[in-house]
């Protein structure tokens, strides 16, 4: 049979087959020899995400080894994105997590999109209350891409307590993530802003855990890969006294203004015991369930009382700076102690009329009683006696108008006042001048810390330390690597007659002027009131001074502050008095039985019964 | 040509090799549904339908092997009438899946008629061509086999089921072309098909990267010939003056080329772009996110271009020997979509590597080399055209298939035959062999 066809059509079509079939084998070859290792990694990327776990920070201790800032072992529920979830069953999501979490859906969806648009895990709530991370965990298999994490959260036992010296911790903002990225911070990292939260940052910090996992197109954990297991931070010690930390924050919450400050040094070498600001913070209320809360777009940060006025609070330092005036006097010899001066109430000069702020008058007084009633007029006829000149030249050497140093951010270094200032700022310094300098009124302006370290060198007679609050810190593997030296900053060089007439005087304002108050039981007080007169209101209450055991050196040199609080005897005083009498544990024993509490180990055995 | 063999029995044997490669597809293809398939939460029931489709197209294999081939050409009308019935019925009664109304719906079994309309396809146009071996170099040959695939093309379009379709127009050209059709047939059906196919790219492109020409701009001309209706008739108006321009020059010049060519070319042209911006018309979202995705690979990561991605990853990832069976991680972790139908030869390559994913290529390529072996001897006319036909569909299918899988073409929901999971497709493909068997043993047979 002969056929009718001619196969060579049909040969060609197989050739060109042939010829397409082998493009594939080189296809083949180039993806699966030449360019598989590119094509690997994204393979891997795929399936792998990584959940961080926060590490404990290192703990804040005072002094006396009691624990500050600790950590407590938290529930985060993480959001592993995948790219298969559609946009409903993302609103659905949010939807059902923010009626379990009660937070705003629109806020949680943000997150989830966020969550999907950069490919990583994201926190979508922290801090969860034990039936939410129950409940969670029941939703966990209907959605897919939800779990919980363990991990460790900063917690401060005794809430609103030194707030501005401890700082806090806050959500990283979107600027400093771009600069810290490199330093495995992430996204929703948290970071201590404030205090020493943020300048120790870098050592309380830790190493963050990590968890390498496998997930499923939906997002569904399928194993564990890989373990990195966290790093504690570096602990702290602090120099605070927190006996006399609890007297000052809380004696200042008690003030009608609740605005002022409070700073005790211990005089031989500068170490802050009680540092106060009012208003404080809870630090505890920034760490609440919603890891986003502390983001500036919805968080307004003048709401966080972040002012310190102990060290940027700038005040009139008032009657407190009669004791400047004083050493300059008599150091200098310009000041006659015996001279009897009489006080009716007011001083005329030139055409004004300069009244004492006791307008009945003290009558006949001498340096002692002038000092320890806080007379006016006899510092106004002093401060002629000895001259603006000699003043400013004792400001100047008792570290007034410069900042102390003091390693925390937004310290003022205040204002001086004198003749040699005024000409530099182009005002002529007239006679008046003098008189309101004398009682420390005018352009004067201290903190609260620069008069701290005033009375600390008041108390040693002469030396002025620079103000700290760092102890040591442990080092990685728990000996200690940095203990902080005293620093001085200044010497004030008087005679021992002036420290003996100044510690007389002093001790007399408590024994019977202005600072009776301030006299607690077993203790020697030395003190100086001060009220110091101001534009707004009414006027600000001061109280400096230092106190000892009897036949010892003293051990607290104090400096007080409230805003408008009036006369410094009615304020300030007692303030003083009881941060003295914390220190040396006066009054009932309960009270310095501070609750045993031993922070937490967070460590392997608590993670048990969750998944990462 | 050939010598008549010695032996006078009626029938030879199977083709060894045929049967050997169609087998070793079969082997390869369950163990790829068995991996592929396991993540999906019908994994029993799934595996379970496959065996039972491969049973059972073992089965129609076999009928088909013994089944004379002749009879399909004397029984044109059969053929043809049970293909159009099948086509109208899914039409009527079939059910909706994906968008398509694809399949009808017998007890637990899903058929989809396409799938055995395109070897009936085959069937026909094999007959027609027969029929008309004495007038191959005729133009009525050409019109005469268009016009009977066309109720099949519209049934199927009617579906709607673009892929199916365009695998129909490469099976429809080898046919034609083994055939013997003139060239200037050929090349003149071409012409069309190409006009028309370049219409929808061509917008697709201007839509990705001119999506807002300037107005009055040749660009924003273009893009009206496809947004406002009739538009496209000032285009061919425009061509047809070229044309006479051409036609002058070709006079001035005295090239002396025929003046119907130019009328010839013209309407060519002009009837592929009509049939080409209706076309762009009727495009839908997902269609024209899928020719944009191969335009512009990263233009949607998420969206269209998603597959090719996670396609090419499992590929690439797999390296010379692959991650092992059950092991891929692209594949039993969900990352790769349609990994069981579309883009199983995506988890062949992730899995086994280099060397299964160029087994399969050499298994396929060895397949269709004995096919066209097969026709090379068939005994008669319609036994070649058979084999060309069913060579070129399983040809195209592959080619189609790997190349999406490899990221060379653009997606298009073609299976992998024999290969991929799909009852309909595994049994009409071994039917189709079935009678490629068939006239691979008949190749002596007298009667």
């Amino acid at each position: 049979m002969k056929r009718n066809f001619s196969p060579e059509r049909l040969q060609l079509l197989l050739m060109g087959f042939f010829i397409l079939s082998g493009g594939m084998v080189l296809r083949l070859f180039q993806m699966q020899i030449l360019e598989k290792d590119s094509y690997e990694l994204a393979a891997e990327r795929n399936r792998t995400e990584m959940v961080y776990q926060t590490a404990p920070r290192g703990i804040i201790y005072d002094r006396n080894d009691i624990p500050l800032a600790t950590n407590e072992p938290v529930f985060s529920l993480i959001y592993l994105p995948s790219r298969l979830t559609t946009q409903t069953e993302l609103n659905r999501l949010a939807g059902e997590l923010s009626r379990t979490l009660r937070q705003n859906p629109e806020g949680v969806l943000a997150k989830l999109e966020q969550a999907k648009k950069e490919r990583t895990a994201l926190r979508i709530a922290e801090n969860l209350p034990v039936p939410v991370m129950f409940r969670l965990s029941e939703l966990k298999p209907f959605y897919p891409g939800i779990d919980l994490v363990l991990e460790a959260r900063r917690y401060y036992p005794f809430g609103s307590f030194a707030s501005h010296l401890m700082g806090y911790m806050g959500k990283i903002t979107p600027a400093q993530w771009e600069r810290l990225k490199n330093r495995n911070y992430r996204m929703d990292s948290r970071i201590g802003r404030l205090g020493v939260e943020s300048i120790f940052e870098r050592q309380l910090r830790g190493r963050d855990g990590a968890v390498k996992i496998e997930v499923d197109a939906h997002g569904r954990i399928q194993k564990i890969l890989k373990r990195l297991s966290w790093k504690d931070g570096q602990n702290v010690h602090l120099t605070l006294d927190s006996f006399a930390q609890r007297a000052a924050d809380e004696a200042l919450r008690r003030t009608a203004s609740r605005r002022g400050a409070v700073v005790a040094l211990d005089p031989s070498n500068g170490d802050i015991l009680a540092f106060a600001s009012s208003p404080d913070f809870d630090p505890n209320e920034f760490l609440g369930a919603d890891p986003f809360s502390l983001d500036y777009s919805t968080f307004v940060p003048s709401s966080v009382p972040e002012f310190d006025r102990a060290i940027s609070g700038l005040y009139a330092p008032g009657s407190t700076f009669k004791t400047i005036v004083s050493v300059a006097g008599i150091n200098e010899g310009k000041l006659d102690v015996s001279k009897i001066i009489f006080c009716p109430g007011y001083f005329k000069f030139g055409r004004r009329t300069f009244k004492c702020w006791n307008h009945r008058g003290h009558g006949n007084v001498d340096f002692l009683t002038g000092f320890a009633q806080s007379c006016d007029v006899y510092f106004y006829k002093m401060g002629l006696a000895i001259g603006p000149d000699l003043i400013e030249k004792y400001e100047k050497i008792f570290h007034l108008g410069q900042k102390t140093g003091i390693a925390l951010k937004g310290e003022e270094a205040g204002n001086l006042f004198g003749p040699e200032t005024s000409m530099k700022d182009g005002k002529p310094w007239v006679g008046g001048d003098t008189l309101n300098l004398a009682i420390g009124q005018g352009r004067l302006l201290v903190t609260p810390l620069q008069m701290a370290v005033v009375a600390a060198a008041l108390a040693n007679h002469g030396t002025l330390w620079r103000p700290q609050y760092l102890n040591s810190i442990d080092s990685e593997n728990g000996g200690e690597i940095l203990r902080q030296n005293p620093q001085q900053i200044g010497f004030v060089r008087a005679s021992k007659k002036t420290w003996s007439l100044l510690d007389q005087a002093m001790a007399l304002v408590v024994a019977s002027g202005t600072a009776r108050g301030a006299y607690v039981k077993g203790v020697q007080v030395w003190g100086k009131t001060g009220t110091a007169q101001n534009s707004s209101g009414k006027d600000h209450a001061w109280f400096i001074g230092f106190a000892a055991k009897p036949g010892q050196a003293p051990s607290i040199a104090i400096s007080v502050l409230v805003e408008n609080g009036g006369h410094g005897t009615w304020t300030a005083v007692p303030i003083a008095h009881q941060v003295i009498a914390a220190v040396f544990h006066v009054g009932k024993k309960s009270q310095y039985q501070w609750p045993q509490f031993s922070p937490k180990k967070i460590g392997p055995s608590a993670r048990k019964g969750v998944a990462l | 040509m050939t010598a008549i063999p010695h032996s006078h029995g009626r029938k030879s044997r199977l083709d060894g090799i045929f049967l050997g490669t169609l087998l070793s597809l079969l082997v390869v293809g369950s163990l790829a549904v068995l991996s592929a398939a396991r993540p999906l939460p019908y994994y029993h029931q799934a595996l379970e339908r496959h065996f039972l489709a491969m049973l059972f197209g073992l089965f129609i294999f076999a009928l088909a092997a013994n089944f004379a081939y002749e009879a399909y050409e004397d029984q044109f009308w059969v053929v043809y009438g049970t293909v159009i019935f099948c086509l109208v019925a899914v039409l009527i009664f079939g059910t909706v899946h994906k968008g398509h109304r694809s399949w009808i719906q017998l007890g637990f079994f899903a058929f989809q008629p396409s799938e055995f309309a395109r070897v009936g396809m085959v069937l026909i146009l094999a007959s027609i061509l027969d029929k008309r071996a004495l007038k191959m170099e005729d133009i009525s040959t050409v019109f005469m086999s268009l016009a009977a695939i066309l109720p099949i093309v519209a049934l199927i379009v009617k579906q709607p089921d673009f892929s199916m379709t365009l695998t129909l127009f490469p099976i429809f050209l080898s046919m034609l072309f083994c055939a013997g059709v003139g060239w200037e047939h050929l090349a003149g059906f071409m012409v069309v098909s190409i006009a028309a196919a370049a219409m929808p790219f061509l917008y697709l492109f201007l839509s990705v990267y001119h999506p807002y020409p300037v107005s009055g701009s040749f660009l924003y001309f273009f893009m009206e010939v496809f947004r406002s209706k009739g538009a496209e008739f000032a285009l061919l108006l425009i061509l047809a003056a070229v044309f006479g321009v051409a036609y002058y020059v070709n006079f001035l010049m005295r090239w002396r080329l025929r003046p119907s060519l130019f009328v010839v070319f013209w309407f060519l042209l002009a009837s592929g772009i009509v049939g080409g911006v209706a076309v762009s018309r009727k495009l839908k979202g997902y269609q024209k996110s899928r020719f944009t995705a191969y335009i512009n690979p990263h233009s949607d990561i998420h969206g269209a271009a998603y597959h090719v991605h996670q396609s090419q990853i499992a590929i690439g990832s797999g390296g010379i020997v692959g991650k092992g069976l059950f092991s891929g991680t692209q594949s039993q972790l969900g990352f790769l979509p349609e990994r069981h139908t579309d883009f199983i030869y995506s988890v062949i390559g992730e899995e086994t590597g280099f060397l299964g994913a160029v087994l399969v290529i050499f298994l396929y390529a060895a397949m269709i080399w004995r096919i066209a072996g097969i026709g090379f001897n068939a005994r008669d006319r319609y036994g070649y055209l058979v084999c060309c036909g069913v060579g070129a569909m399983f040809a195209f299918d592959f080619i189609l298939n790997v190349g999406m899988c490899l990221g060379l073409f653009p997606v298009a929901g073609i299976p992998l035959p024999l290969i991929s999971y799909g009852g309909s497709s595994l049994m009409a493909s071994l039917w189709s062999l079935g009678i490629v068997a068939n006239v691979g043993r008949r190749k002596y047979a007298l009667l």
